[in-house]
């Protein structure tokens, strides 16, 4: 994949019309991901670049969010941090429009649709809702299993900005006339590569799903981050999803 | 929780199985084995917490070594401390020496002893007259530092950004103090990159300042300047390149 465009931050604080002092503010906020900081030796000394859709995608939406919620919250919004103890209505959760409904019904027969699930569930079920049209039932259970089983302890806090993905895999071995096809389900941060003779049958950007599922709870009348949200800030919010800046990403929307 | 937690105070020698109390107070010379959850904490011999810390109020007046994180509400420290993981302190005051092996990040951090950190410091405000070495990244929405020692960091970001030498007055007796904790060394501050909306500098070594309105003070070697707004440029400051952008 090529190198994301980058911006300085000179330019960035001209072109978004903002200060050093918020600049640094915000990234104490944990309002700006520490990774997207990028330093560059330049004629003119140590700069520090952005990728350039992220950043000012980010910034436009502080911008636009930080009159009505004090900074600290927004960090909770806006980023993938997360807090693990939160918990969401079934019924909210269905009513998030691109969950898919099957998916719902299945993971979640045991429950009345006024039970709560936690956030890391809600999270997977997103994961899952992004699969649906290409795996296999017996892929989609793969993946579940690795994100809820034992090895998938912790992975909340690990879904950070650092771009965790979740890759979903198929290889065909053949030896003596017999083939077989296998399925793998992998996690890494930033880009991995695999052997040519693997298919990489899709690919998860996590951050962006838990992002967008926050970003639909958060929105509404029953909100349970304790931010209440304003209908204008939903057109704010939807404008990022999937983000400019994952091309690869198949956007598996309804 | 309970409200019956327990308070402990360890005057000679002991030890002390982690977990949640109300008060602990280390006079003589005491260990905690394991994670801290208390309201107060005070260290006035030598101390030593093997597991994180989450405290309303830690004092160490002694010598104090905490071997995790550590989150307080109020952290004073006027003996010696250290810390093996990230500080997250609302209020972080030092008159002594302290030394963190990760981040510091707190609303307002006061230092007139000696600091030593090898992550980040991020506060609302920040404050120093001491010395300090900070190998990350030092931001605050105003900084303020009266130099008493050597100080670096490997950036400065901010709103207000203001580096001044200790006046003459009360200065003298305190630069003196602050050497001793410090071993001595020129009053400067060193660093790459200085980045604010308001900068005032003196003495001040750097690659780089970038700010809105700057002001170059005496003693000051700035290889590169750009403002956007205003430059004054004091005689006893040496700036190679300055650039309105």
């Amino acid at each position: 994949m090529d190198e994301e465009r980058l911006i300085s931050k000179k330019e960035v604080l001209e072109k978004m019309g903002i200060s050093y002092g918020q600049l640094y503010r915000w990234k104490r906020k944990g309002l700006i991901p520490e990774v997207w900081f990028i330093r560059r030796s330049t004629f003119t000394g140590q700069e520090t670049f952005f990728p350039r859709d992220k950043i000012l995608e980010r910034i436009g939406r502080i911008k636009d969010m930080k009159d009505e919620h004090p900074l600290d919250d927004l960090a909770e919004l806006i980023t993938t941090r997360v807090n693990a103890k939160l918990n969401v209505a079934l019924a909210r959760l269905a009513r998030v429009g691109w969950l898919d409904e099957d998916l719902l019904r299945t993971c979640c027969v045991d429950r009345a649709p006024g039970d709560a699930v936690s956030i890391w569930e809600a999270f997977v079920l997103g994961v899952l809702s992004r699969l649906r049209r290409t795996a296999r039932d017996e892929e989609i259970d793969l993946v579940r299993r690795t994100l809820t089983g034992k090895r998938g302890n912790g992975l909340l806090e690990r879904v950070s900005e650092n771009g965790l993905n979740l890759y979903l895999l198929r290889k065909r071995v053949a030896s003596g006339g017999i083939s077989a096809q296998i399925s793998l389900v992998a996690l890494a941060e930033g880009r991995a590569v695999f052997d040519p003779e693997i298919e990489v049958v899709e690919t998860v950007d996590l951050p962006t799903v838990l992002q967008r599922i926050k970003l639909d709870l958060a929105d509404g009348e029953e909100s349970t981050t304790g931010g209440e949200s304003s209908p204008g800030e939903r057109e704010a919010s939807a404008g990022g999803d999937g983000g400019p800046g994952h091309p690869r990403e198949r956007e598996v929307e309804p | 929780m309970n409200d019956e937690r327990r308070s402990v105070s360890i005057s000679g020698s002991g030890s002390l199985g982690g977990g949640e109390y109300a008060r602990v107070v280390i006079s003589g010379s005491g260990r905690v084995d394991g994670e801290l959850v208390a309201e107060e904490l005070r260290i006035s011999g030598s101390g030593k917490i093997s597991g994180r810390t989450e405290i309303g109020q830690i004092s160490v007046s002694g010598s104090g070594v905490f071997g995790d994180e550590v989150i307080a509400e109020e952290m004073r420290i006027s003996g010696s401390a250290r810390v093996d993981g990230p500080v997250q302190a609302k209020e972080l005051k030092c008159s002594g020496s302290f030394r963190a092996g990760g981040d510091i990040s707190g609303d307002y951090v006061k230092i007139s002893g000696s600091l030593r950190v090898s992550g980040d410091v991020e506060a609302d405000i920040f404050k120093a007259s001491g010395g300090f070495g900070i190998d990350g990244l030092l931001s605050a929405d105003k900084v303020e530092i009266h130099l008493g020692g050597r100080c670096s960091a490997r950036e400065v970001g901010g709103e207000k950004i203001c580096v001044e030498r200790i006046g003459s007055l009360g200065g003298a007796l305190l630069s003196g103090l602050v050497k001793m904790f410090t071993g001595g060394g020129a009053a400067e501050l060193r660093t790459t990159q200085v980045e604010g909306d308001e900068i005032h500098l003196e003495c001040t070594v750097a690659d780089v300042v970038r700010g809105k309105r700057v002001e170059i003070g005496p003693g000051c070697r700035i290889a590169s300047v750009e403002y956007t707004e205003t430059l004054k440029v004091h005689d006893d400051a040496t700036v190679e390149r300055q650039q309105k952008v």
